[in-house]
């Protein structure tokens, strides 16, 4: 009986979470651009007597965080609250650092340039929705950080954009101060297109473009690399003759698509590289030794596990899914273990979301290292928090709790390893983005405004004067 | 109700006629008296107070003198103007008027009973240059003046709203090229245009047919390259001038060569950009290469509002507000907040922009009925908007944000006699009783059924099914077209998302991008289908997968038939109903 009775518990606990979780949804959907009053804004915030997951020091029980100009000040016992500090009790509670998704393509108001094999041209930062509900969403699962990436559609894509999930604020004050710029590479399948030989892709070229074997994905990158080489070549010509004290020289012409690509072989622009099968990778890795550059990241690298060696031998971070394989040809040889198997070989490695819906129970995905390879509870929050801050060369502000990062932080209502846990307050330079009783008294003050909307004018359907019939289409007569 | 109106307006234009040149007469240039008085009306030349009771003087094309106690010269023919007053000819202040076979708002009622089965890769080519160096949309030296044609039947609509003037454009591509202002009157295309080159049009859409650009960060990225090689041409160019022995001439370039002026200031860019975030884009190119921005749609001008004022940037207003086009669906998903919201704020924008000191003008957007010009500017005075500005905004303000103040938007001595004569008040549904266009009486006739008369092209709740991989997806979709814009967004088991990039072109077809999310994540779907008066189906793609299609329908949908007049009844739609 005591056993049935817990689990009845159990069953209503989850019951609770679900519904909050759905009426979550709704309530953000109907958000809109608006950003919740903020609070503990220029002041302080006292975070009292959590259990503080710190991720890089260890589990901190009965701690205090104080939060003050937007940094971490300071993390112990009985901190006192400076005057005018918000103070939050936080007894029974879990801090951890804000989570950090390595690979999505949220607030993308478009995610691929596939017209051409390279579009090192195109930057994601261009095109970014900073009232997109995703960002809202992701909040409410703890997520203060994202890298979001151009899509697969080609060898060398376009270039990535670091953010803070500041929702509401502009995308200005949402990119990441100080994060070094990145790009997009892909190989594999999406780029030879194995899934759309028969047809017409709309906005696509109807023949098939350029290259449809791996072995031409690795000329397109030689050959990307080449002129870039020969491009930084003409640029150090006029540099040396403007030098030298010649007059009435006309600087030459700027090229967008070979100017990342010399970053890129200068060291200042991180490479991450979408790539499942380890021949290919290990092909990439090779490729870049040659030019004398690194791949920064392997993004999915599903296939990993094969190369580990290789991969920690050449300095790359990978970011992986936890379990999902076998969704395409490339996929199939994916397991569970590919993380733990490469962690264990020394490469950094992250669980990333790729989907604006997996983004918010990415403390779920995490979870699942510690069963599919033993991770410990940090190592596995690792792959959501310090790992990803690695990987995007930001570790020094964010990723961890420790004095002096910036105050991006996740409160929890149980372990963010349970499956119990949610969200009670988002932090991000310690401002509070998320509140979980806000959002309940949002929820109330939306059906309010509906009603009032669909009173008006505009939102009343045309009056049918005349029994004019609606028009069917042909086929339906 | 209807009937009582149409006689008085029948009855009002025969009185006038009567005193004006028979059709047979307008056909001959030479018959048409060069000088008209217009005496004993009310006058508002919008640059100074009204004049209650007055005469205006029109001679060779121009208003030689307007006044309360002018006298009539005696070779003019006197028009008796009492109960009448006369307006300046309002201005379309963006658009494609005078273009045939432009992307034309509304659908155009054509594509009727196609089929529409098959979706090609790129149903409307933008429009070509000779010799460019740049594939068609990328082309700046495209010009409207090779793609006018003077057509009084496509003016009918505009001209029955009290337009006389407009500022048009080429409508297609990402450079669109450069605009010139027309007056809606003329025996041949050359005659029509008040002034050529006013503007560089760039329109932030992917280009169609699958080159590059095909995304919109390509279009950013693209904008952004032929800018800096319109700079580096620049250079060379200087260089070679100053000292061409021994130098190879630079090449000529067309392209780059248009973008010349734009780069040095002397010629405005009007760029399309209705959100926040589009508007705050287009501001940031401009910035980036020191352009002379002019932000057309502008939705959400209000928000960007303080940027506009600070860098002094006008803005185009569309008139073709949002408004709930059917009852909801039972099967449907509710409308989000959002668009509910949008609705209700769009007539509020032009207030607070002119509440910001923005400069602003109106423009017709595609509206379904021409009618609801004015009555939508009168909408925008309900929400704020003062009288005066509404009427400065379809006239004075929007001949000096095209930079033509000096010959057209008021009732001055000197002035093109662009003239709209109104029965009542012009934004209190004051009714157009007859148009002077460069000086010559345009008789008003009810709008062909062709153009803009469809009612309302895609706008509307659609329920949607898409099928990928095998599954069906319910969807339900809040669209609206705005010109050859297509916004709106999705909801359903795909996420809930608002579509990008999105054009309806002449031929009824469509095309957006979405971010949908499927179980192995978030990907972008590429749409593309035909619109079929209330059916819409098509193909969509995405990178990785197979692609999938899509079929739904606008139920529930009231009003006059698409591309159509209703049979048997006026073919002008009663007020208020849209």
């Amino acid at each position: 009986m005591r056993r049935l009775s817990t689990t009845s518990l159990l069953e209503d606990s989850m019951k609770r979470t679900l519904l909050l979780a759905a009426s979550l949804a709704i309530a953000a959907g109907s958000l809109g651009a608006q950003a919740l009053p903020v609070t503990g804004g220029a002041g302080a915030t006292l975070i009292k007597n959590a259990t503080v997951l710190t991720v890089t020091k260890g589990t901190l029980k009965n701690t205090d965080v104080l939060i003050q100009n937007g940094k971490i000040a300071q993390v112990g016992q009985n901190i006192a609250a400076p005057a005018g500090a918000t103070v939050i009790d936080a007894t029974g509670k879990y801090l951890m650092p804000g989570i950090i998704d390595p690979h999505t393509h949220m607030m993308s108001d478009a995610v691929n340039e596939g017209s051409l094999s390279v579009t090192s041209m195109v930057r994601i930062q261009d095109i970014l929705n900073p009232t997109a509900v995703n960002i809202y969403r992701a909040l409410a699962g703890g997520v203060t950080s994202i890298n979001i990436l151009h899509g697969s559609a080609n060898t060398i894509g376009g270039q990535n954009a670091t953010m803070k999930l500041k929702f509401g604020e502009s995308v200005e004050n949402m990119m990441f101060p100080g994060a070094p710029p990145g790009i997009k590479f892909a190989l594999g399948e999406n780029v030879t297109r194995k899934n759309s030989t028969q047809i017409v892709i709309p906005g696509q070229p109807t023949t098939r473009r350029y290259p449809v074997s791996r072995m031409g994905q690795e000329e397109v990158v030689r050959d990307a690399f080449v002129r870039a080489r020969d491009y930084r070549t003409s640029l150090d010509e006029y540099k040396a003759r403007v030098a030298k004290g010649e007059k009435n020289l006309v600087p030459p012409r700027r090229d967008l698509e070979l100017e990342p690509l010399v970053e890129v072989l200068e060291g200042k622009r991180l490479v991450h590289a979408h790539t499942y099968r380890a021949d290919e990778t290990l092909m990439l890795l090779h490729l870049a030794d040659e030019f004398g550059f690194k791949i920064a990241t392997l993004q999915h690298g599903l296939e990993g596990y094969k190369i580990a060696s290789e991969i920690a031998t050449h300095g790359a971070g990978l970011s992986s899914f936890a379990d999902s394989w076998s969704y395409k040809i490339e996929a199939y040889d994916a397991i569970p273990y590919n993380v733990a198997i490469l962690m264990r070989h020394g490469v950094v490695t992250t669980i990333n979301s790729d989907s604006d819906e997996r983004v918010r129970r990415l403390n779920i995905d995490a979870a699942k290292l510690v069963r599919y390879g033993g991770l410990t509870e940090d190592e596995a929050l690792s792959t959501i928090t310090i790992n990803g801050a690695r990987q995007l060369g930001v570790a020094d502000k964010v990723g961890s709790i420790e004095v002096g990062k910036d105050a991006d932080l996740g409160l929890w209502n149980n372990h963010p390893l349970s499956v119990y846990a949610a969200v009670d307050q988002t932090f991000i330079d310690g401002k509070v983005y998320f509140d979980r009783q806000q959002d309940l008294t949002m929820r109330d003050q939306k059906v309010k405004e509906r009603a009032e909307l669909e009173k008006a004018e505009a939102n009343q359907a045309p009056v049918n004067r005349r029994a004019v019939q609606p028009v069917l289409p042909q086929e339906e007569r | 109700m209807i009937a009582p109106r149409r006689h008085l307006a029948m009855g009002l234009a025969a009185s006038l006629l009567a005193a004006l040149p028979t059709a047979a007469q307008l056909a001959s240039p030479r018959s048409i008296p060069a000088t008209y008085a217009i005496t004993n009306a009310r006058l508002v030349p919008v640059s100074s107070p009204t004049i209650e009771k007055g005469t205006i003087v029109v001679r060779n094309g121009l208003i030689a003198a307007i006044g309360a106690t002018v006298a009539v010269p005696g070779d003019a023919r006197v028009i008796d103007g009492t109960g009448l007053t006369v307006y300046p000819g309002l201005i379309d202040a963006y658009g494609t008027l005078g273009v045939p076979n432009a992307p034309a708002p509304g659908g155009g009622g054509g594509g009727r009973g196609g089929g529409g089965g098959a979706v090609g890769p790129s149903a409307t080519p933008a429009r070509a240059a000779a010799n460019s160096n740049y594939p068609a949309g990328l082309q700046p030296e495209l010009s409207v003046l090779d793609l006018l044609k003077a057509d009084d039947e496509a003016f009918s609509g505009p001209t029955s709203a009290g337009i006389t003037t407009a500022l048009s454009g080429s409508g297609s591509g990402i450079f669109q090229g450069q605009s010139a202002i027309i007056n809606l009157a003329g025996s041949d295309a050359n005659a029509m245009i008040v002034k050529a080159a006013v503007a560089q049009h760039i329109g932030f859409s992917p280009q169609r047919g699958g080159g590059y650009p095909n995304s919109l960060m390509g279009v950013f990225a693209a904008l952004r390259q032929q800018f800096l090689d319109a700079q580096h041409y620049r250079d060379v160019k200087a260089a070679y001038e100053r000292n061409p022995r021994g130098m190879y001439r630079p090449e000529f370039d067309p392209s780059l060569e248009a973008l010349l002026p734009v780069l040095a200031r002397t010629q405005p860019v009007v760029m399309y950009a209705t959100t926040k975030r589009e508007i705050e884009r287009a501001l940031d190119l401009a910035k980036e290469f020191g352009l002379r921005p002019i932000i057309a749609g502008g939705d959400e001008a209000h928000l960007v509002a303080a940027r506009l004022k600070a860098e002094n940037v006008p803005v185009l207003l569309t008139l073709n507000f949002p408004h709930r086009t059917a009852v909801p669906s039972a099967d449907a998903d509710p409308d989000p907040l959002r668009v509910l919201r949008e609705r209700v704020e769009a007539p509020k924008v032009a207030g607070r922009l002119a509440q910001a000191g923005v400069e602003f003008a109106f423009y017709s957007g595609g509206l379904s009925t021409w009618s609801d010009f004015t009555g939508n500017a009168q909408k925008a005075v309900e929400n704020g908007l003062s009288a005066d500005a509404a009427l400065k905004a379809l006239t004075l303000q929007s001949a000096e944000v095209l930079g033509v103040s000096d010959r057209l938007g008021s009732l001055e001595a000197g002035k093109i006699a662009n003239l709209a004569i109104i029965r009542g008040d012009l934004l209190d549904r004051g009714r157009v009783t007859q148009l002077f266009i460069d000086g010559r009486p345009v008789a008003v006739r009810a709008p062909a059924a062709a153009g803009n008369a469809g009612p309302a092209g895609i706008t509307g709740t659609w329920t949607v099914t898409v099928s990928l991989d095998g599954s069906d997806y319910p969807t339900t979709w809040s669209l609206r077209q705005d010109g050859t814009r297509l916004l709106g967004s999705i909801q359903g088991t795909l996420g809930t998302m608002e579509i990008q990039n999105g054009t309806v072109g002449a031929d009824n077809e469509l095309r957006f991008t979405a971010s949908i999310t499927l179980k192995e994540g978030t990907e972008e779907a590429t749409f593309i289908g035909t619109l079929d008066g209330n059916a819409v189906r098509g193909r969509m793609a995405i990178v990785g997968h197979t692609p999938g299609t899509f079929a739904g329908t606008r139920p529930q949908r009231q009003g006059p038939p698409a591309g159509a007049p209703p049979a048997g009844g006026s073919p002008r739609t009663p007020p208020g109903d849209r």
